[in-house]
């Protein structure tokens, strides 16, 4: 399907010319460091010049000749004009259209708008730069061009505030959400490269003197352990004080907001970021609560989107972004949005949990007892060592409390409409997958699961961020494993056919 | 319906398969020792391949006996695995498109392999070895005409 005689008129922003630019220079960042570091050696370099006017006028080139428009059946982008090339996005495939701004988008009030749709991996195309009107704009005639009764609403643009993160709440993300360990590795890695450590060591060679070391041997065992203990304290409080940090710059001003029948995410400090999570395309929802969120009363909730971006090439991008429902919320406020976020699931029954098979204490036990026994006397083997046996004393009692508690903290939930599954202990991780969401049922069978008659089962859903994410529940008898898998089965053919506009990622 | 059987043929075809793969840990097994002994080279390589040859041959055996197949309504579900045994269940409206595809080994013995594209995220692809090439394609297309139909 194309439109034939439609000719695309719209440009880009005045100032589009100048990402085209920063977007060259990103790409040959290192080849030019290089040539400009190497060439510096003989004088002025002055061959980055024509390179530069070469890089200016392509940028030029591009916005001159860029058009795009809204075509009767499709988004229609045109670039170039010796090598011309025509893109034609139908709007029926139209599922995401996201905004990046950085800072001198924000300076320029200007955006980035990449348009995806559920092929999956990177963006089928990106338009930089837009102003913010036009891209308003876009994005609106877009998602109404995709059904009539759409038009309607978007005439109102009903927007609700479902969460708006204050700055407290972020701060609270940033405490939980240990990210300043990354930041350190990323500087020191960054410094080790760039030679300051070499310069850093002759410094603190130079402070700490023999002497002052021999007196500080000499204050004796307490003064030693109390400094290393500040020492410790201080890096812990320097990560978290970094990880803050982190989390305001990328949180900052958190909101989800209802648009129509979507949900929309904008967040960040610097880099302002605009995602859509499309009712249709939301997969699973998980809940995570470490123990710092349960000091806090509080749960994180991210959701899988179809096609977005789980792809290995996607996430070598960087595109396979965490889709956030809310960073930080509190316990009830988050099931209300994961009901909102899964408009089929009917939250307001009790879950009614399932336990594992009543044999799974014993293998779960046997299991990580054979592990403590195995690294036992491998070392009491390779050491000639009496005290490795001391391992697996400790290790028993320790793999009898690890299985009482993996036993009692793994539950599953089939209802009607989704099927819920929680486990663990410290960190406890909720997935909800609707059953008109479910990709592939596999119930596998090891040696040992024949054995006790048990089996597991998988639920592979789409646009899954990880695979340790996904259900897979373990040690459930065979009969339950194989009536749940039927079940499951049988759902997730029969409900889509009965909505075909459901079907995901197609 | 029923269960179904694969092809006996792509017996044969995991045969070759295996047997090749036993020559070639038999050689690189034996040989760094050429250079020692070439009594023992030969000896490790006749060892390797005793042990690995009817290993494969009862593999092969073992895995076409657990292999099924069913093809209803619902979708296609595929029980296989040797000592790990799995049990996948694929709804048809869930597949997004279907390939028949045939290695040279494969096309020697007729035989040909189904593979399944879902969107899913672990199993985006689920695959049916050791078809018979004219039931693959048969099958195949009897599960995009009924995904024509869903439309």
């Amino acid at each position: 399907m194309t439109d034939g005689t439609f000719e695309p008129d719209q440009r880009l922003h005045p100032t589009s010319w100048l990402f085209a630019v920063f977007a060259f220079v990103r790409q040959l960042i290192v080849p030019l460091a290089a040539a400009a570091f190497f060439g510096s050696r003989d004088g002025n370099p002055t061959w980055l010049w024509p390179v530069a006017a070469v890089i200016l006028a392509a940028a030029l080139w591009k916005q001159w000749f860029y058009r795009y428009g809204l075509g009767p059946t499709g988004l229609v982008i045109r670039e170039g004009l010796f090598f011309r090339n025509v893109r034609q996005i139908d709007y029926a495939r139209i599922e995401n259209i996201d905004t990046e701004r950085s800072l001198l988008h924000r300076l320029l009030g200007v955006a980035e708008v990449r348009v995806e749709t559920s092929t999956g991996g990177k963006a089928e195309a990106s338009i930089q730069v837009l102003g913010l009107a036009a891209a308003e704009e876009l994005r609106e005639r877009v998602f109404a061009a995709r059904g009539g009764e759409a038009r309607e609403h978007t005439a109102r643009k009903a927007e609700d505030v479902l969460l708006a993160m204050s700055t407290a709440e972020v701060v609270k993300f940033g405490l939980i959400d240990n990210r300043g360990l990354i930041v350190v590795a990323g500087v020191v890695g960054f410094l080790y490269e760039a030679g300051v450590m070499e310069v850093w060591s002759a410094v603190l060679r130079a402070a700490v003197s023999p002497e002052l070391m021999a007196r500080l041997i000499a204050r004796g065992m307490v003064i030693q352990i109390a400094l290393m203990l500040i020492v410790l304290l201080g890096a812990v409080l320097v990560l978290r004080v970094l990880s803050v940090a982190l989390a305001l710059f990328t949180f900052h001003g958190f909101t989800l907001t209802r648009v129509d029948n979507d949900l929309r995410t904008s967040y960040g400090l610097l880099t302002r970021l605009s995602l859509t999570l499309r009712l249709q395309r939301i997969q699973a929802a998980h809940v995570t609560q470490t123990l710092l969120h349960r000091v806090f009363d509080r749960v994180a909730v991210r959701v899988d989107l179809a096609g977005g971006g789980a792809s290995p090439e996607a996430q070598q991008q960087g595109r396979g972004r965490v889709r956030w429902l809310a960073p930080l919320a509190a316990p009830n406020r988050a099931r209300e949005l994961i009901a909102r976020a899964l408009p089929d699931v009917d939250f307001t029954r009790t879950t009614e949990w399932q336990p594992l098979s009543p044999r799974a204490y014993g293998r779960v036990m046997r299991k990580s007892a054979a592990l403590w026994s195995v690294v036992g006397l491998g070392f009491a083997v390779m050491l000639h060592a009496l005290w490795p046996f001391l391992l697996i004393a400790v290790g028993v009692p320790i793999s009898m409390c690890y299985a009482a508690m993996y036993v009692r903290y793994t539950r599953w939930a089939l209802q009607d409409d989704a099927l819920f599954f929680r486990r663990g202990w410290l960190t406890r991780k909720l997935v909800i997958v609707p059953r008109n969401r479910v990709q592939v049922v596999c119930l596998g069978e090891s040696p040992f699961d024949r054995r006790y008659r048990m089996a597991s089962l998988r639920v592979d859903t789409a646009g899954a961020a990880s695979p340790t994410d996904q259900i897979r529940i373990p040690y459930l008898d065979l009969e339950v494993a194989r009536e749940l898998a039927r079940a499951l089965e049988t759902t997730a053919a029969a409900q889509t056919k009965a909505a075909p506009a459901e079907v995901a990622g197609t | 319906m029923l269960d179904q059987r694969v092809d006996p043929a792509t017996v044969s075809v995991w045969r070759v398969e295996t047997t090749a793969i036993a020559v070639f840990i038999a050689f690189s097994c034996a040989g760094p020792l050429l250079e020692d002994s070439i009594v023992l080279a030969v000896a490790v390589f006749c060892a390797v391949m005793v042990i690995s040859v009817p290993l494969g041959w009862w593999w092969s055996k073992a895995r076409y006996e657990r292999l099924s197949y069913r093809v209803d309504d619902l979708g296609v579900t595929i029980r296989e695995g040797v000592w790990w045994w799995t049990h996948k269940s694929v709804p048809r409206v869930r597949i997004q498109h279907t390939d028949v595809s045939q290695g040279p080994l494969q096309r020697r013995y007729g035989v040909a392999t189904l593979k399944l594209y879902t969107a899913g995220s672990r199993y985006t692809k689920v695959e049916l070895e050791g078809l018979r090439h004219e039931d693959a394609l048969a099958l195949r297309d009897r599960l995009l005409s009924k995904e024509a139909q869903g439309d």
